[in-house]
């Protein structure tokens, strides 16, 4: 997950490196995505996330469609 | 040979990563836990906790530990006089998450090398128009970790 200036960056930066555009979103919905999928690892009771738990958080913020299905 | 508690091992990692801005060696671990260096790298090698601690195949030493890299990358985060590299522009948020604190961000855009400076607060959402491109739909971002 890369950062760019613009969009504009995005498609200049893929048409050069032959690759498809993927999913471009603003760091707000970023930085929410991170709210929600990070918690303090020290904390004893932490534990990692099942798929579907992670599945849900991206869908919390208003990911969904193919592009955001973690694989099963 | 006294076994490594898995728990303790992950708080010492995120412990002295936080603390130094660096995880701990193999030599380090050992030392903390009182275990050889050998026992030290099985028991990294074995913390499966989903991806978030990988090693690395050759060094057996701590690769990553999302979201923070162990080498250095695009994203330098620093608080005061403490520094981390996050892995990518989704985990220098996730920095400011774990550090709990209004952090700073030194990157580049990955297109024009343009430097871009952001001020990450865990409580608010950033003030700037750049933007974060997920080049791999999500079935794939665990293919190759490095890659993604």
């Amino acid at each position: 997950m890369s950062l760019f200036r613009s969009e504009e960056h995005v498609r200049r930066w893929t048409a050069r490196h032959d690759h498809d555009v993927g999913a471009i979103l603003d760091l707000a919905r970023v930085w929410r995505l991170a709210k929600a999928w990070y918690s303090d690892p020290r904390a004893r009771d932490w534990r990692a996330r099942t798929r579907d738990e992670s599945q849900a958080v991206i869908a919390s913020v208003g990911l969904s469609g193919e592009f955001w299905e973690l694989p099963r | 040979m006294a076994a490594v508690d898995p728990v303790a091992l992950r708080v010492f990692v995120y412990d002295e990563l936080l603390e130094r801005g660096a995880p701990p060696s193999l030599g380090d671990i050992a030392g903390h836990f009182g275990v050889a260096a050998n026992e030290a790298r099985r028991a990294l090698a074995e913390l499966r906790i989903g991806k978030t601690i990988l090693v690395h195949p050759q060094t057996g030493e701590v690769w990553m530990a999302g979201p923070f890299s162990a080498a250095e990358t695009p994203y330098r985060v620093t608080l005061g006089r403490r520094q981390w590299w996050a892995n990518c522009a989704w985990d220098l948020f996730g920095v400011a998450v774990i550090v709990g604190a209004t952090v700073h961000v030194d990157a580049r855009c990955t297109d024009c090398g343009e430097a871009i400076s952001l001020t990450c607060d865990p409580e608010a959402p950033p003030n700037d128009d750049a933007v974060v491109h997920f080049l791999l739909p999500a079935r794939r971002w665990y293919e190759d970790i490095g890659f993604t």
